[in-house]
């Protein structure tokens, strides 16, 4: 059987269904057995003939035909499956390899585990491990747990518990990292590591900028004249501050030593900003003493404002 | 799992003395010494170096090459396959994150 059914018919791939049909009626008519008795030739012929007919005259078949799905004779023709179906899947997984990809490697510690450790075998016969995958937490603490550390237990989904020690300090965003603590590795290999990112609830008071602590501190009209003692929240308890005479809105105090323990040991500072607050009510006293001091004593907070602006 | 037999009467062009060069060669690494030691991917392995000899006319000097261009280049999507995997458990803030920072790395490679 011709593999070409065009050729068998002469005619071309982009012969129209009328001239297939026309072609096969000539030749029919030359080759038919009734019109050959005795000529196995053209018996022979008008049998290929035919069959080419059969399907390239049935426009369904000539287009299955034509996209090779059917060979010459009908016959569903066998899917050639590609190697890239399975080169993804376990049974190729000897074959990939990511040699060559060291260079990756040294990138972050994310490509050392992707790419460092059993991920794809070299050279065959190697059994498949894999480190387990990390698994991935979220831990919110409160700020003064985050300032002082603290100890937490992370109940996971399977049931299991995970405690975890949190230093002195810890800022929001960062990661802990639990060796071993992931989900288990595969054919021996490591178990991954558990990852905990900490999140830290914001503190009424307090405010943190890297290990100083910022508090705003309200002081009274006359503690801002005349300077004074005042209590001040810190992180580790109350103490007093020494507000200089003459302070105002905006002047910052620096407590020092009384901020975040940093990983060197260092303490951070407080840092203490002053507002001062006006009497809640305007008195005949008061009003009395801004007139009289008015007069004698008038100053322009706004100078610097009309220069700039 | 299929015997040396039924790779060469599925894959056409194929006989058994060419695969058992193939084998020997390391380009297809049948699971031990079973019976029926080719798997599916094995097979498909076949019909891809048949292709590349036959069909390509690639000799066999190169083919070895491909072929170890082809395993790298699955190492490869695998390794990334995973990666996106592991990227897409990420929370939401975080994938963005990525996103972003994917997007400013190709903005200052290209130039």
């Amino acid at each position: 059987m011709a593999d070409d059914l065009y050729s068998v018919l002469g005619v071309t791939r982009g012969a129209s269904a009328e001239d297939i049909v026309k072609a096969y009626r000539k030749l029919a008519k030359k080759l038919h057995p009734d019109l050959n008795p005795g000529d196995k030739t053209a018996e022979e012929k008008f049998k290929q003939v035919t069959a080419a007919y059969d399907i390239l005259g049935d426009a369904e078949k000539r287009r299955r035909f034509d996209a090779g799905e059917i060979d010459a004779s009908g016959q569903e023709r066998p899917q050639q499956r590609y190697y890239r179906e399975y080169a993804g899947g376990e049974d190729a997984a000897r074959y990939r390899s990511t040699a060559g990809f060291d260079d990756l490697g040294g990138f972050s510690d994310l490509f050392g585990d992707l790419f460092g450790k059993g991920a794809g075998a070299r050279g065959g016969g190697q059994r498949f491990a894999m480190r387990g995958t990390d698994a991935q937490y979220r831990l919110e603490i409160d700020f003064l747990e985050a300032v002082n550390g603290t100890k937490k237990r992370i109940t996971l989904p399977d049931g299991g518990t995970l405690d975890v020690t949190i230093p002195a300090g810890v800022d929001a965003g960062q990661v802990m990292r639990l060796k071993g603590k992931g989900m288990a590795g595969v054919g021996g290999a490591p178990s991954g590591d558990a990852l905990v990112e900490i999140l830290v609830k914001p503190h009424p008071a307090f405010k943190r900028e890297g290990d100083d602590i910022v508090v705003e501190v309200p002081i009274s009209f006359d503690e801002a004249v005349l300077g004074g003692k005042v209590e001040v929240p810190t992180i580790g308890g109350k103490v007093f501050a020494t507000v200089p005479p003459g302070a105002n809105s905006g002047q910052t105090l620096r407590l020092k030593g009384r901020g975040i323990k940093s990983k060197g040991g260092k303490h951070g500072d407080q840092l203490v900003k002053l507002t001062v607050v006006m009497p809640y009510r305007v008195d005949e006293d008061l009003k009395a003493f801004a007139e009289e001091w008015r007069g004698k004593h008038r100053y322009d907070p706004r100078r610097k404002l009309k220069e700039q602006a | 799992m299929l015997s040396e037999r039924d790779i060469v009467a599925k894959v056409q062009q194929l006989t058994v003395t060419r695969l058992r060069v193939w084998v020997r060669q390391g380009w297809i690494r049948p699971a031990a010494k079973a019976k029926q030691p080719f798997s599916e991917a094995d097979m498909a392995r076949a019909a891809l170096i048949r292709d590349l000899e036959d069909k390509l006319g690639f000799d066999e000097e190169q083919v070895p090459v491909l072929l170890n261009l082809i395993d790298q280049i699955h190492g490869l999507r695998t390794e990334l396959k995973t990666l996106l995997e592991a990227l897409d458990e990420l929370p939401d803030d975080v994938r963005a994150t990525v996103k972003v920072r994917i997007a400013k790395r190709k903005r200052s490679t290209r130039r």
